[in-house]
């Protein structure tokens, strides 16, 4: 089977030849988000790799062609420019995290009669969800502020009105931030106590001088909005200083990873994961009574992605699901869809009216997915996740664990 | 006799007038560059929360917080700058880069006052904070803070350079001294030297005795003033002496 990712080979202007469509992805490959960026690109391929093996879409192969990022904006706008004006990709797609894409839309923006758009970003955030930015971007994920709306609800209705956050002193972490803020303004609440840490923190990092001044404010519940080095390393000392309160974490934050650190350094897991809850913004992939979660786990088993080699700069230990490359699968299918939805002559400049044209779409999650000129996000729901056994599994009765 | 002590006072003299204007121009420079570098770092920095301050109104009013986070996210790497929070009108802090909280003191000490104001955060450092209103002030304040140990750090910069150029003018305007002064001093210890030897009665058919009495300058003349006086005393000799009669327009010329 040919190669998944072109890095050297360049399609026709638009991106689209008779062979191949190439898509251009800029994520984080390397530093302590790498594992995001890998996860999303192992569950994309793992698709799009099926879809290759199987005749591709009107008869061509999907490429990707990745670029590392670092999950830093400077380098994630240069890859941008190379995509779009060197390697002509056909569209870009995958993009992960709010710091680089916020400042990536603007140059869709200057490039619009490139009919250039961007596919489901890794990112909940709201700035390619708004004018004037929406009509360059398509989402499928949930947002940060449904996200972090429906776990102020639940803390809400549990009496845990004292919330504090911790959070990423960027794009992202504002716009968590931001959404705890509405979300408790619609119950006449406020944020109790707020602490930042810099982008690229990583495990080993100190977290306690935030906890100290979360801690301060006596608060009921903490919602963290970061990534999962610097979540892991706040749980680690929260727990470690005695802050004994519900820890809520965002889908983008890593779930496995997050897990994977606490359980490396700390024998007593538990204890550190008892309080722990996640939102995601897909099911879990524990449960194969859905379709689409049969589907990823037999297509990922298959197919076994590596991460772009070229990229690495770290061995990686590849983990078998995760929420984070079940996202990017289903965001590969739903790209898929709507290339076949586009056509045998593939044009950027119908991409548009092709997204339009997906209505009640049965992504096999059991949520229907519909696009239009309002409606640039194609799911809606948010689901909860807690660990048990040493594995994120849904979390059924939020009294029962957390009041 | 010494060329130290004929020059000492003048040396001494010189020393002091160079340590003088150095000083005074160290000083003066001093006053000058921090006054000049203060103002300027106060009137960049003002432009620059003016300029998230215009850039802001769209966003807090119409978009996610996110984007005006990313905004000063980018202000902030600019050298210089410390820290940036945007407060509404209200003095609910929208957005800020403070890492890992919004410091006490300007948490709970928040006038909502644009005036340029000196912080001292504890563990942090020392501020010079300015601040531009958004809207009028009726969406809010835009606060910037600049790092003074950076102000602090160009302006000892600037003031070392002049310091630096004024201290290498006075050494080298020391040993210029020295060197013209020895130029100055060498004839007139040769004249010293002509005069022993004349006194001395060696003087006669000397080549160095020769090439003094041939200079045309006050050296010669009192050379040959003091040969006059010594042959004058001799009356054999008198007819030398009238020879080597000092130029009747010698004592202008030393006086001169």
């Amino acid at each position: 089977m040919a190669p998944l990712t072109t890095n050297t080979s360049k399609a026709a202007d638009t991106g689209a030849d008779g062979q191949q469509i190439v898509l251009g992805m800029s994520a984080a490959f390397s530093g302590p988000s790498r594992g995001l960026g890998i996860e999303l690109y192992r569950g994309a391929t793992a698709y799009f790799e099926h879809v290759n093996s199987t005749g591709g879409v009107h008869g061509r192969k999907i490429a990707l062609k990745t670029y590392d990022d670092g999950y830093q904006p400077d380098p994630s706008v240069q890859n941008t420019m190379t995509l779009m004006l060197e390697d002509r990709v056909f569209a870009l797609f995958g993009y992960v995290g709010t710091p680089t894409v916020t400042r990536v839309l603007p140059m869709l923006k200057k490039f619009q009669d490139q009919t250039v758009y961007l596919f489901f970003p890794f990112t909940g955030a709201q700035p390619q969800r708004e004018p004037p930015y929406a009509d360059f971007a398509f989402n499928l994920r949930a947002s940060y502020r449904q996200e972090t709306a429906g776990l102020v609800d639940n803390f809400v209705s549990l009496g845990r009105k004292r919330i504090a956050v911790f959070y990423q002193a960027d794009a992202y972490g504002r716009s968590g931030w931001e959404g705890v803020r509405r979300a408790l303004k619609e119950h006449g609440e406020k944020i109790v106590a707020e602490a930042t840490y810099r982008r690229g923190q990583r495990f080993d990092s100190s977290m306690g001088r935030q906890v100290e001044i979360l801690k301060a404010a006596n608060p009921d519940a903490v919602i963290c909005i970061g990534a999962y080095a610097a979540c892991a390393a706040f749980l680690r000392d929260a727990v470690d200083l005695g802050l004994s309160v519900p820890v809520a974490n965002l889908s983008f934050v890593g779930s496995e990873s997050l897990l994977q650190l606490i359980t490396q350094s700390r024998p007593d897991r538990d204890r550190y994961t008892d309080l722990l809850v996640n939102s995601q913004v897909v099911p879990s992939y524990e449960d194969v009574r859905i379709p689409a979660i049969r589907e990823y786990r037999q297509l990922m088993l298959r197919h076994n992605p590596d991460p772009p080699q070229d990229l690495l700069e770290q061995s990686y230990s590849a983990l078998p699901q995760s929420f984070v490359s079940l996202e990017g699968f289903l965001d590969a299918k739903m790209m898929v869809k709507i290339l076949d939805v586009l056509g045998e002559n593939p044009d950027r400049a119908n991409l548009e009216s092709a997204v339009f044209q997906i209505q009640d779409f049965d992504l096999g999650i059991g949520e229907l997915v519909s696009f239009g000129p309002d409606r640039r996000q194609g799911l809606q729901n948010v689901y909860y996740t807690i660990v048990d056994a040493g594995r994120f599994v849904p979390l059924d009765d939020w009294k029962r664990r957390f009041a | 006799m010494s060329l130290q002590r004929l020059f000492q006072k003048t040396l001494f003299g010189i020393f002091f007038l160079f340590g003088i204007i150095g000083v005074a121009t160290s000083v003066l420079c001093i006053r000058t560059v921090d006054g000049y570098l203060s103002r300027e770092y106060e009137a960049n920095s003002k432009g620059i929360a003016k300029t998230i301050a215009d850039a802001s109104v769209d966003i807090i009013l119409n978009r996610d917080l996110s984007v005006l986070q990313s905004l000063i996210d980018q202000f902030v790497e600019i050298q210089g700058i410390s820290y940036i929070y945007i407060t509404d009108e209200s003095g609910e802090f929208l957005a800020h880069t403070f890492v890992p909280g919004i410091p006490e003191q300007i948490r709970t000490g928040y006038t909502g006052s644009t005036e340029t104001v000196e912080r001292r955060l504890p563990g942090i450092g020392d501020f010079v904070e300015v601040s531009s209103p958004i809207l009028a002030g009726i969406s809010g304040n835009v606060h910037v803070g600049m790092d003074m140990g950076l102000l602090s750090l160009r302006i000892q910069g600037a003031i070392g350079q002049q310091v630096y150029l004024i201290t290498s003018i006075f050494v080298g305007g020391i040993f210029v001294a020295i060197w013209l002064m020895g130029l100055a001093a060498k004839p007139i210890a040769q004249l010293l030297s002509y005069a022993v030897r004349l006194a001395g009665g060696q003087a006669d058919g000397d080549d160095r005795s020769e090439t003094l009495l041939a200079r045309d300058d006050e050296v010669g003349h009192l050379a040959r003033l003091f040969l006059y006086f010594s042959e004058a005393k001799d009356p054999n000799r008198i007819e030398r002496a009238t020879a080597t009669r000092p130029d009747p327009d010698m004592s202008g010329a030393l006086s001169g």
